[in-house]
């Protein structure tokens, strides 16, 4: 196919009809958006694609190519299952937000230059954020704000490093860095990215800000931010130690905090952290082994922990809290939750016949295969702890354990649709890795199902089951929070604060005293005499000029409306009608 | 719903269902000692020690709940209204 369609387009454009729609129309559409968007991948050719000239920049809206296609592929499916999970949902804001939420992860991943891919950089984080704020409760607000804060620092990082790269080259062409010849601008684009991968220690604002998210949002954000930037350090970084050595490293912390948190959803956010690690890590070998298996875990993780964030959102809105402390003996009133819970964490936990299996061993095994075995181990022990943390502790304390006074209802259809169409694509692939495989960047020759690895697999699993009934006592959940890198800067933002009011505001208030009693006694004085001059002899003038201004003022103000969903999307508009004129001219 | 029945089924015969499972475990055991080593892959001195990773599961996962709990405890823990 010559034509190229942006799937972007279909959620940019798609989500600002839904306001005018109502009923079973606005459903269809929701649902009619990622259909269109998965219809138009599956058509997609490799190839560049909207190709421009940009004040002697050349910009590329479509890299097609498999790297690319693989992350398109599952992030449409992703947003098929979230859009009906989320179906539900009566606000459009949060609609629209979700499928900007989208449309720009894709912008990134087909974006062939630095300056494209930051401008749907830019726009994910402030898209994302709504899904935050939309639970309206203050803690969610606040964590909306950090995020906002943190993605924002991590974009000037990007964009510190793109600038230098620009006077260092001359142009933004967005591809394969060399560890040899990187420079100053390189590692400063490598930490922007970083930090979207919530690599160590610019991890944090990811367990801060998605179990905050709206129970709908949460399974959006799972997907999306992190598995973007995935994308960028394979297709940027690829053998790279230092990603190596902290994504290894991030596989082990992220389950370290799994294991002794108490709220479902930051149990599950801490372990993105460690599943993301395995994809860091697979990018830093930087074999092709390694890099289909850092897409094959991406593909795999995005589908299992969309589900297990499905799961445990299920539990929010159906029993008011996600907190384990207060949940247990759940499997009698949600066993279908319950089910296809397990199937996520069994899926996760790598267990034979289901998608980890097949995804997660290819890192494992190229880290085998390079000789790596220290980082091997630490992988294996952060396995240890996924099946620990998200497949045992989450269950049993949840699901089963003491009988907790909360006896909720299984979720709306919708919900049990998604999770159950979520788990069914985590056996298919479990089952038949081939069509993963068959995605991947590199031809595949490695096989999940042999002997060994099997029996591998099998004790890990087994034996850690085996000792965490031995102390399960030792894990009982506690209503704690337990401290990480934010409290750097949300300590630190009280210490500024402090300097603020007894400094700052001190010699300010001072100032503005000061100012008060010379400065502005005479600008009074000096204001009096020229409004007198104005009223009586300029607009006498002019007669009536003012009057209509004030009238034409008021219609102004009605656009005002002051509500922020109507903010956005009018300067969303304008974005586009000027993007339009500007590519248009071109 | 069947399902739920089958569980607590299970759940009234914890001791049987602890004795299957602790004669899956010696199974899981004797199936890495019996099953033939894959030469080709067996590089490294990790791949020829028989039941390797059930010693590095057990220790494993018993060093991540004590020492997990423990640093916890020690000073990550702090009230939920922490930060206000």
């Amino acid at each position: 196919m010559d034509r190229w369609v942006h799937p972007a387009i279909f959620f940019f454009i798609g989500s600002l009809l839904l306001p005018f729609v109502k009923g079973k129309a606005k459903k269809f559409l929701i649902l009619l958006i990622p259909v269109l968007s998965i219809i138009d991948v599956a058509v997609m050719q490799a190839g560049i694609y909207g190709s421009y000239q940009f004040l002697n920049i050349n910009i590329v809206f479509g890299r097609v190519d498999k790297l690319s296609l693989v992350f398109a592929w599952v992030f449409v499916i992703m947003a098929f299952l979230g859009a009906l999970y989320a179906l539900h949902v009566k606000e459009d804001g949060h609609h629209v937000a979700g499928s900007f939420y989208i449309g720009s992860s894709l912008g990134a991943i087909f974006a062939g230059d630095y300056l494209t891919l930051f401008i749907f950089w830019e726009v994910m984080a402030f898209s994302s954020v709504f899904l935050v704020w939309y639970r309206k409760e203050r803690r969610s607000i606040e964590a909306g704000f950090r995020y906002l804060l943190v993605h924002v620092f991590g974009g000037l990082l990007f964009f510190t490093g793109m600038m230098l790269y620009y006077y260092k080259t001359g142009n933004f062409v967005f591809d394969k860095i060399f560890p040899d010849n990187a420079g100053i601008a390189e590692y400063f684009i490598l930490a922007g990215f970083s930090l979207n991968a919530a690599v160590l220690p610019l991890h944090a604002w990811l367990p801060d800000a998605y179990p905050e998210a709206t129970v709908e949002g949460a399974v959006f954000m799972c997907a999306f931010t992190t598995k973007t930037a995935v994308y960028v350090l394979a297709r940027g970084f690829p053998g790279f130690e230092i990603l190596a050595i902290l994504g290894t490293a991030m596989t082990v912390y992220g389950v370290f905090y799994a294991v002794i948190e108490n709220d479902m959803r930051r149990v599950l956010a801490y372990h993105i952290i460690s599943q993301v690690g395995y994809m860091v890590a697979g990018v830093g070998i930087g074999t092709e082994l390694a890099l289909n298996g850092a897409c094959a875990h991406a593909f795999a993780h995005i589908l299992y922990k969309a589900l297990l964030f499905m799961g445990a959102g299920a539990v929010l809105f159906m029993a008011g809290t996600a907190k384990m402390s207060q949940l247990g003996g759940l499997y009698k009133y949600m066993p279908l939750t319950m089910i296809f819970y397990v199937v996520g964490a069994i899926s996760i936990s790598g267990f034979p016949l289901f998608s980890g299996f097949v995804s997660k061993s290819m890192i494992v095994a190229s880290a085998h295969e390079k000789g790596r075995l220290m980082l091997m181990s630490w992988m294996n022990l952060a396995g240890i702890g996924t099946f620990l943390s998200v497949g045992l502790k989450v269950t049993y304390f949840t699901f089963f354990g003491k009988e907790a006074e909360i006896k909720p209802k299984e979720p709306p259809k919708n919900m049990l649709w998604a999770m159950g169409l979520t788990s069914t694509l985590c056996f298919i692939i479990g089952v038949y890795p081939k069509v993963l495989y068959d995605l991947l960047p590199f031809p595949v020759e490695y096989h999940p199902y042999t002997l060994p690895h099997l029996s591998e697999m099998l004790q890990i699993l087994s034996f850690t089951g085996l000792v965490f009934f031995l102390l399960v006592k030792k894990l009982q959940p506690e209503a704690k929070l337990n401290l990480d890198m934010d409290w750097f800067y949300r300590k630190g933002a009280r210490v500024f604060m402090k300097l603020d009011e007894r400094v700052i505001s001190v010699v300010d208030s001072v100032w503005g005293e000061l100012y008060r009693i010379v400065g502005l006694n005479l600008l009074f004085k000096n204001a009096r005499i020229s409004y007198g001059f104005d009223r009586k002899i300029i607009d006498g003038v002019v007669d009536g000029s003012a009057t209509t201004v004030r009238g034409a003022g008021s219609i102004v103000r009605k656009l005002q409306t002051g509500r922020i969903q109507a903010y956005i999307g009018l300067s969303l508009f304008l974005f586009f009608l000027i993007l339009w004129f500007v590519l248009r001219g071109m | 719903m069947d399902f739920v029945k089958y569980i607590d089924l299970l759940r009234k015969n914890m001791k049987t269902l602890k004795k299957v499972l602790i004669a899956y475990l010696v199974a899981v055991v004797i199936f890495d000692v019996v099953l033939p080593r894959d030469e080709a892959h067996a590089h490294y001195w990790i791949d020829k020690v028989f039941a390797f990773w059930t010693v590095f599961s057990v220790v494993g996962c018993f060093l991540l709940i004590k020492i997990g709990k423990g640093i916890a405890h020690l000073f990550l823990s702090k009230d939920e209204d922490y930060y206000g």
